[in-house]
């Protein structure tokens, strides 16, 4: 099997994602107090990439598990579930 | 607020996994009105895991489970190997009987909501719980947006993120040395291979974990496990770690793996078809709530802590169903005392310390604090394998085992320190 | 007078989902479940919203096979007082003449009805002539790709917009509107609309028995329409080329002669 990116993978999922995002990140305390990034690294679903040292964040290949929330050090996440059984659907888990 | 006021449950019961809904199924069967919200869109489509499960406690619980419960293969085979360069050392032990199944937990959930429902259960999904409803701080209900539904005791089973009783101020946040991150993917491929390629007889499941390189070297383990005609492979890594050390795409990890030779030989020709991520509490019991019950309260599963990760298995399923179960033999018989205080659910606390859950919790303390310990998957996987390598490719003289580990050791670590170790983790 | 409010949803396969086995190059279709046709959702919104201004009954209507009744137990999670599922093997197989005339004969037996309200489209097949046909059927008027709907003294003032216009009709009732994909962004679904749904048994199933239909009108044997043959597209495969300079100028300036010398396209 050939080398996959995270896109391709979460691709084979079922998704339902909602049209307002059930993640929110402050940008301004990304930028302000946070060095490590940490986000970037260990988001399973890769939902945090830098662009030009600046944290951005999608909220569509999310598949809630709550890493990022737990290894956030500056509170920058305001997290919640999706509601209406909206995000990702496993048919396997 | 608007409140529900139509329809009256005896017991609410947070999230449709394991071990909500064996709570369900075991008070609905006693005649209990009993209803299940779950935020997915069915039960089971937000929950993931490893792969095995242990079988007995649920056999106890669920009448015809080994007919009628959706399992994958029997566990005929465990390896436990490890990782460094590309290498494997690896202990495997074949039995004859087997104590444990795999299964895919998606399944497995929604085939427990199903016994619930049957057994006159309500299960509503597409529904997230965002508070417990208090009336003169006793729990009595739950609230949905702006909705109020009603009951004489909740039982919270909304796994690790628990972000309902985080509100409540019942457990402080969830703190990143208490979880550890897993990652899965589920490979399809056809029975035939997966047998042939791993030694195995038609029908027969294999449970293998990796340490050491199989995480690029971070505390934790690789998994392979053996569907009908898939594998899940993943990894779990313990996120204070991870935090301090990772210095690449933790996804990257297990596409890394998926390259090395040992696994790809495996996997070869595979699809996967599915990849998600989880959390799991991982500080044995540190992560539980000094009470697990309240007025009106009732907590179970991952929510409460309850899991037991030896590095060479995770057992969580079976906790949770468990502790479900134990929760609703607490509730029945405060329904038939008519009190649902602390004080009367204070008997699921009893039930849990007198049941296997907390005695194998508390037998394995010491696991997990070597669990963290770097060396265990830093330093051991390389010096084991170096001790077998100089075993096996011999060039002129043959050491002895000592010699060859000792050799291996140099400077590193010391020989009593390892060995005790080891004799600790799988003894 | 309050507003009867017939909305027509669909239960389609998920075919978001796109995994092929590399092998065999088929698509993997197991364990993918059905779907509401996503459009429809926003029919039911629109719906909803028409009901909660001017008062009223919605009633939602699908012609699937039974495992439909989880989507019609979301959409009265939403909102929906009423849900019929059409469901019989008869109905089975049916093109869009046989589904129109199916469900126009459904929503015959809903007399009196004001507004019909569909989804633009569907994912699984997109003919978009659903709404249209049944229109035609019972004889009412039609407006496609509606944003916004108003309901003043007994008129029906629909917006809809089009490429480069909005444009504001009137309608009287009955009406058949369908709804512009992604407008009226559909709400989340409501504790005690789910639980109405699963402890009162809303969810009404009618077989031919109920509708009597002539069997050489609908499913497989009223449909006129035969799909000789799925064609796959086959797959063009990528040259790979690779432009690896910094300049954006030089970039496109290279892309262009790529296309021109090695494509022969020709620029007029
Ligand atoms: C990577 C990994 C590997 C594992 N491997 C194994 C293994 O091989 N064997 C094993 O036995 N165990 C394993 N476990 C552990 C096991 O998965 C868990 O212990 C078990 O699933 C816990 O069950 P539960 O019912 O407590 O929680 P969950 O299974 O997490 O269920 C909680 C439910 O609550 C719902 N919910 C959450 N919040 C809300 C809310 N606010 N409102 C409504 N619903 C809500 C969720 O959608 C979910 O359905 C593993 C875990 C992980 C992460
Ligand atoms: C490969 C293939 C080719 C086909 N070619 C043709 C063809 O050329 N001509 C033809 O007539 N048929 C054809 N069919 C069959 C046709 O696609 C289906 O019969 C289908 O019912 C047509 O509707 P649609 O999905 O295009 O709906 P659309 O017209 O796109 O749907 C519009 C709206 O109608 C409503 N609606 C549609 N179906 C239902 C329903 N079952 N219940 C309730 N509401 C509904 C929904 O509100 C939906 O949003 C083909 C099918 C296949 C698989
Ligand atoms: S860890 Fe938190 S503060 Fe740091 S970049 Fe990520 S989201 Fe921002
Ligand atoms: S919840 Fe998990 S998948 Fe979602 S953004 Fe956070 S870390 Fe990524």
């Amino acid at each position: 099997m050939k080398k996959m990116k995270v896109d391709e993978v979460l691709n084979t999922n079922i998704w339902d994602v909602d049209s307002k995002p059930h993640i929110v990140v402050d940008y301004e305390k990304c930028r302000r107090l946070c060095n490590k990034k940490a986000c970037v690294y260990l988001c399973p679903a890769g939902c945090y990439t830098l662009t030009g040292g600046e944290i951005l964040f999608s909220y569509e290949g999310c598949v809630e598990c709550g890493t990022c929330r737990v290894i956030c050090p500056h509170e920058a996440i305001t997290w919640n579930y999706p509601l209406s059984g909206r995000g990702v659907q496993y048919r396997y888990g | 607020m608007s409140y529900l006021s139509n329809t009256k449950f005896d017991v609410i019961i947070v999230g449709a996994g394991p071990a909500g809904s064996t709570a369900a199924y075991t008070l609905a069967k006693n005649g209990l009105r009993v209803v299940v919200l779950e935020r997915g869109r069915t039960a089971g489509s937000k929950t993931l895991y490893g792969g095995r499960v242990y079988s007995k406690p649920l056999e106890e619980v669920y009448e015809n489970f080994r007919k009628e419960a959706p399992i994958e293969r029997w566990v005929k085979k465990e390896r436990f190997s490890f990782m460094s360069n590309g290498e494997l050392l690896t202990l495997e032990y074949s039995s004859t009987d087997s104590t444990s199944f795999t299964a895919y937990l998606s399944r497995l959930a929604s085939w427990m909501a199903q016994k619930a429902e049957e057994a006159g259960a309500v299960i509503v999904t597409d529904i997230r719980v965002d508070d417990l409803y208090l009336e003169d701080g006793v729990v009595k209900g739950v609230r949905c947006g702006d909705e109020v539904l009603r009951s004489n005791v909740v039982v919270d089973a909304e796994g690790v993120n628990r972000l309902i009783l985080e509100r409540f101020g019942m457990v402080p946040k969830l703190e990143k040395r208490q979880v550890a991150l897993g990652l899965k993917q589920v490979i399809r491929l056809d029975a035939s291979k997966i047998e042939g390629r791993l030694g195995l007889a038609a029908g027969e499941g294999l449970a293998w974990l990796i340490v050491g390189e199989a995480t690029g070297y971070l505390p934790g383990g690789s998994f392979l496990y053996t569907n009908s005609s898939t594998i899940s492979l993943g990894l779990v890594v313990f996120l204070e770690e991870a935090y301090q050390n990772i210095n690449q795409h933790v996804f990257n990890i297990l596409e890394d793996l998926k390259q090395k030779q040992s696994i790809k030989e495996v996997i070869a020709d595979g699809v996967v078809i599915e990849y998600g991520a989880h959390l799991t509490p991982e500080m044995g019991l540190g992560m539980s709530p000094k009470k697990m019950y309240g007025d009106g309260l009732l907590i179970v599963g991952d929510a409460a802590g309850l899991l037991l990760n030896l590095g060479y298995t995770i057992r969580g399923v079976d906790f949770a169903a468990y502790s479900g179960y134990l929760a609703a033999k607490t509730i029945l018989k405060a329904h038939s005392m008519g009190s649902y205080n602390s004080e009367s659910l204070s008997f699921y606390q009893k039930l849990l310390e007198e049941s296997f859950i907390m005695k194998e919790m508390k037998k394995h303390k010491k696991i997990t604090k070597l669990m963290r310990s770097n060396e265990m998957f830093t330093i051991y996987p390389g010096i084991l394998l170096d001790t077998v390598k100089k075993l096996f490719e011999i060039e002129y003289s043959s050491p002895t085992i000592l010699q060859a580990l000792r050799n291996s050791i140099k400077g590193k670590t010391s020989l009593l320190k390892l060995l005790w170790n080891i004799f600790r983790t799988f003894f | 007078m309050p507003l009867n409010i017939i909305v027509c949803i669909k239960w389609v396969p998920n075919t978001q989902i796109v995994n092929i086995d590399p092998n065999t190059g088929t698509l993997i279709r197991e364990g993918v479940p059905s779907i509401i046709n996503p459009h429809d959702l926003n029919a039911v919104e629109m719906a909803l919203r028409l009901k909660e201004k001017y008062g009223g009954v919605v009633t939602a209507v699908s012609m699937a096979p039974m495992s439909a009744k989880t989507g019609l137990e979301f959409v009265i999670g939403m909102g929906v007082d009423r849900a019929i599922l059409v469901s019989d093997r008869v109905f089975a197989g049916a093109d869009t003449l046989a589904t129109s005339y199916t469900l126009s004969k459904v929503i015959e037996k809903l007399r009196p009805f004001d507004i019909l309200i569909f989804g633009q489209e569907t994912i699984d097949s997109s003919t978009a002539h659903i709404g249209a046909q049944t229109a035609s059927w019972l004889r009412v008027p039609y407006l496609y790709y509606v944003v916004d709907v108003e309901y003043i003294n007994g008129v029906v003032r629909a917006t809809r917009r089009l490429e480069k216009k909005i444009e504001v009709y009137e309608l009287p009732t009955p009406c058949l509107l369908a709804v512009a994909m992604k407008s009226n962004e559909p709400r989340p679904v409501k504790l005690s609309h789910k639980l109405r749904a699963k402890m009162e048994n809303v969810i009404e199933v009618w077989t031919n028995n109920e509708v009597g239909l002539k069997r050489e009108c609908i499913g497989l044997r009223g449909s006129p329409t035969v799909v000789e043959k799925c064609i796959v597209t086959p797959s063009v495969p990528r040259k790979k080329q690779r432009f690896d300079g910094q300049d954006v100028r030089e970039a496109v300036k290279w892309l262009v002669d790529r296309l021109i010398e090695d494509e022969g396209l020709k620029i007029i």
